[in-house]
């Protein structure tokens, strides 16, 4: 299958009063057509600041280098107005949180009709129309009614659905799903993890998935892409990674969950915690916590090589984790 | 009551510029005869009316008195006034205002119409007003600003507090059996006293000001004492030939100011809860 | 095992909604938020009690009222035989003492101006635990038991990561030597790998100092890993309780099986496009009538939406409230 995002390099610095901050090192990756790509790590993994380099959503301090090929052009090396048309056209994006995300003082027709404006050539009347049939999509009952409704007036789970109704207006080619299902209720966050799969079936969209949760990559996505410390560290299918994880984080984060059958004994546990973007350890990264590490782990960061097809892992005893075993098996 | 004070890299510029300010006129408050040249009482006549010169910085006024003597001697009383204007209504604001935030339902009732009623009067007027029925005078003044004065820090310290109650440090005092005493004054006050405590370093600027408007209408400190207000009420008929019997004065009063809301300012910086 | 050390008994609480002026005159009933109702159960010595639930479903309310940071509308806990709510003065510190909690947020939870040692020696002194001068050995003993270094305890709340900031909160519970621990979110807050530290420490110290524990999360797979019973609520009300095992083998409840079935598992390979339970949580203002699951079930019949199934007997210490008897096991929702 075609690569439709090729992801090269892509660096992120945030300049501060006390220094330049990494937080997206030497990253890449490419995503299919029709892909779910999760995108897994934790606090100050710099997964999102990942996804929102890819359409250059960052703050003024924020510099980029690298490149994000899409469809041919490198988003990078776009003009502000070329990469706005791609932004919300081509591109859309939902977020975590979609109480601050949908604004509180305009009804959800509105919102929605707003990107049909901006990304469409459709007359008011069609608008209307479209703009029904993207909350029938994404499974908003009663559709004409709630258009005229405020966020305040839908429960989280409706407004999740409602963002994803207006990221889904300009019939995007590829969906950035920033923790879309971390503010939600589990049943709940289960009904919009399985609309995502059937939106990106009906309308062959590819989607990039953040997440913190094994769990939602597991039940999502189709290959996955591991961030530890600004960095990609595995990457892979999901059932080679949860099957066979070369990385000693993977491997940690797997056995971090509890799962059944091991009721009441002590959980593999990473020690310490997830260094800040200011203090980020020389060699690998992840060497201090790490059960597997060596002395070349401390002094040399480990390059990306791929070990199986499509396995890609950046560490240095990646053969000796592989024998370790996964924990979830 | 315990205000931590962070160990920081370095002190905010603007507390280290108000500290100096205010711990010079501390100084000058408590020792003004050391700094005076003269006798801030003296009548001089063979040197009346006199601009300022190297014998008299400031020069003198109608009576001959050497202005920066009566300026640095002002200090005293000017000084005694910004704390003691103060520190009462800050007390009392204080515990009254942290029980009110904790307590809530009635007390907060009865309290927001109080805050009503005092804040639909003109501050300088209410105390002019209640300045006149006790009589002028320092002591008369306290009372009168200590009367209104507290409920301005209560309105901080109860929101304050009121916030910070619904953290959940709080309730974790309460499940550890702690009383309510306990938890009020010592976890919520040191969390809800900054914005208090700011907010005081600019009162005494005010109460400075409003020091001197009393002395300026007669009714705070009583001639021939220094007093800035009183020495720029002096002056007022010699304006236009003797600006600097009221002018100086009038900087000591904008100089103190500044000293006090730059020390309020970088209090503000320090005090600040890491997060 | 089986000794009871506190039993609750038709637990009701509900938070009235502001009701103005405006309100009053226009003749509208006061509304309230309905958290709890009509909750019982009981919590056997030395067991973990995991009470699981979405939000909105009282789980929090019934934690905090079972330390009494809430009064209770309706209903009585009775702490080793004797009325919670009637206890005042020493007897209510000394049940503060030996009923502890620790709270969902390391970020407000602490006193953010108070070092640890402040913090811990207050607990101590407070209650009385240790002479003062034995106080600094105590603290540093309580350190070494929640895994936190020495020099920790001349540091503030704000110089700590979350996970640490937990074991603060769990020292500090720990330093009046409670026998029950009302854990509410204990871990919900902190990073995957950060989360599986703090849980084998509560093992280990549940083991260690034989403890009581009550659980409240939202996250299935954890309840499941660190509890010998479960209790799953819905709308203020349990819906489903027993071991463990029994309850996630066999569960009696269609909203405990849509839980298990909404909760993504690490397997790949178990993938459904079938959601687990239509709709979204009733308003808890205005539950519905019946069974409190009925606007979502899948199995919802006549009487559901006529009477309110109360708790019955499904096997040994396994209770639901579900008119339907008899789910199969194999018939799982996926």
């Amino acid at each position: 299958m075609r690569a439709v995002l090729d992801v090269r390099n892509l660096t992120t610095r945030f300049s501060t009063p006390t220094g330049a901050l990494v937080a997206v090192n030497d990253v890449s990756f490419s995503l299919r057509e029709r892909e779910i790509l999760g995108l897994v790590g934790e606090s100050g993994s710099g997964k999102s600041v990942t996804l929102r380099s890819l359409i250059r959503l960052l703050p003024s301090i924020a510099s980029q280098s690298g490149e994000v090929i899409w469809q041919g052009h490198d988003i990078l090396k776009m003009s502000p107005k070329e990469v706005r048309a791609v932004r919300g056209g081509q591109i859309s994006m939902i977020f975590q949180e979609p109480t601050t995300a949908l604004n509180p003082v305009l009804p959800i027709g509105l919102q929605i009709d707003e990107n049909l404006r901006a990304h469409t050539t459709l007359s008011h009347r069609e608008r209307l129309n479209r703009a029904r049939e993207l909350m029938d999509l994404v499974g908003i009952p009663e559709a004409a009614r709630r258009l005229a409704e405020y966020p305040h007036q839908f429960s989280g789970g409706m407004k999740q659905r409602a963002m994803i109704a207006i990221a889904l207006a300009s019939n995007p080619r590829l969906l950035l799903a920033d923790e879309p299902t971390t503010a939600l209720d589990v049943t709940i966050q289960d009904q919009i993890l399985k609309l995502i799969l059937d939106l990106r079936d009906e309308l062959a969209m590819s989607v990039i998935f953040v997440t913190h949760d094994l769990g939602v990559v597991a039940a999502t996505c189709d290959r996955m892409a591991v961030m530890y410390a600004g960095r990609i560290v595995e990457t892979g299918t999901i059932a080679d990674v949860f099957a066979r994880p070369m990385h000693a984080y993977t491997r940690g984060l797997l056995g971090s969950v509890p799962r059944v059958g091991t009721e009441r004994s002590p959980l593999m546990s990473i020690e310490g915690t997830p260094p800040g973007l200011s203090s980020i350890p020389r060699g690998c990264a992840f060497h201090p916590r790490c059960d597997f590490a060596t002395n070349v782990c401390r002094v040399s960061q480990p390059v990306t090589e791929t070990v199986e097809p499509e396995h890609d892992v950046a560490c240095h005893n990646s053969l000796a984790v592989l024998e370790a075993g996964s924990p979830v098996q | 009551m315990s205000i931590a004070l962070y160990r920081t890299a370095s002190l905010p510029r603007p507390l280290i510029f108000g500290g100096a300010i205010l711990a010079a006129s501390l100084l000058l408050a408590i020792f003004p005869s050391v700094f005076a040249p003269y006798d801030p009482n003296a009548f001089d006549y063979a040197a009346l009316l006199q601009g300022p010169s190297t014998a008299h910085l400031m020069g003198t006024d109608n009576f001959g008195r050497d202005v920066l003597s009566r300026v640095i001697h002002a200090y005293t009383i000017d000084m005694q006034i910004a704390v003691f204007a103060t520190v009462f209504p800050f007390l009392i604001g204080t515990v009254i205002g942290a029980l009110v935030g904790y307590v809530g339902g009635i007390s907060e009732t009865i309290f927001g119409r109080i805050v009503d009623a005092v804040i639909t009067f003109p501050f300088l007027v209410l105390v002019i007003a209640i300045v006149s029925i006790l009589g002028p005078g320092l002591l008369n003044m306290y009372i009168a600003v200590g009367v209104v004065g507290w409920v301005f820090y209560a309105r901080i310290i109860a929101a304050e507090v009121k916030v910070q109650k619904r953290l959940d440090y709080a309730d974790a005092g309460r499940a550890m059996g702690y009383t309510h005493m306990r938890i009020i004054f010592r976890h919520l006050l040191p969390n809800a006293i900054t914005p208090a405590v700011v907010y005081w370093m600019t009162d005494m600027a005010l109460a400075i000001l409003l020091g001197s408007s009393l002395g300026y209408l007669g009714l705070g400190a009583q001639p021939p004492a220094a007093e800035w207000g009183v020495q720029i009420a002096d002056g007022k008929n010699f304006m236009a030939t003797a600006w600097w019997i009221s002018v100086f004065p009038g900087l000591a009063i904008v100089l103190t100011g500044l000293g006090f809301s730059l020390t309020g300012d970088g209090l503000a910086e320090v005090l600040r809860t890491k997060k | 095992m089986s000794d009871v050390v506190i039993s609750a008994a038709g637990l009701r609480k509900s938070f009235p909604l502001p009701h103005g002026l405006i309100d009053r005159i226009s003749g509208k009933v006061p509304l309230a938020v309905h958290a709890l109702n009509d909750v019982s159960f009981t919590l056997h010595r030395g067991e973990t009690l995991g009470i699981v639930g979405e939000s909105g479903c009282g789980k929090s309310t019934l934690a905090r009222c079972l330390v009494r940071l809430h009064e209770l509308d309706q209903g009585e806990i009775h702490f080793e035989g004797t009325d919670v709510a009637s206890l005042s003065g020493p007897a209510r510190r000394a049940f503060n003492r030996r009923v502890q909690m620790i709270f969902q947020d390391p970020y407000s939870s602490l006193n953010p101006r108070m070092t640890v040692r402040v913090i811990l020696t207050e607990a101590l002194s407070v209650h009385a635990m240790r002479p003062a001068v034995e106080i600094p050995a105590r603290i540093a003993e309580l350190l070494d038991l929640v895994r936190l270094p020495q020099d920790s305890a001349d540091r503030y709340p704000h110089e700590f990561s979350g996970g640490q900031r937990q074991r603060i909160g769990i020292a500090r519970a720990l330093a009046v030597e409670p026998e029950i621990l009302v854990a509410d979110e204990l871990v919900s807050a902190l990073d995957v790998s950060v989360q599986a530290q703090v849980v084998n420490l509560l093992l280990d110290l549940q083991q260690r100092l034989d403890l009581t524990v009550l659980f409240v999360a939202h996250d299935l797979r954890l309840v499941r890993h660190i509890s010998h019973r479960v209790a799953v609520m819905y709308l203020g009300k349990i819906v489903e309780i027993g071991p463990t095992e029994a309850l996630f083998a066999a569960s009696q409840h269609p909203y405990t099986r849509a839980l298990l079935a909404a909760a993504p598992e690490l397997d790949p390979s178990k993938r459904s496009r079938k959601i687990a339970a239509k709709g979204e949580l009733p308003s808890p203002i205005h539950p519905p009538k019946g069974c409190l699951f009925n606007t979502r079930c899948p199995h919802a019949f006549d009487r559901c939406y006529a009477e309110r199934p109360q708790l019955t007997d499904r096997s040994v210490g396994h209770q639901a409230a579900c008119h339907l008897t008899n789910f199969d096991p194999k018939d799982s929702l996926k």
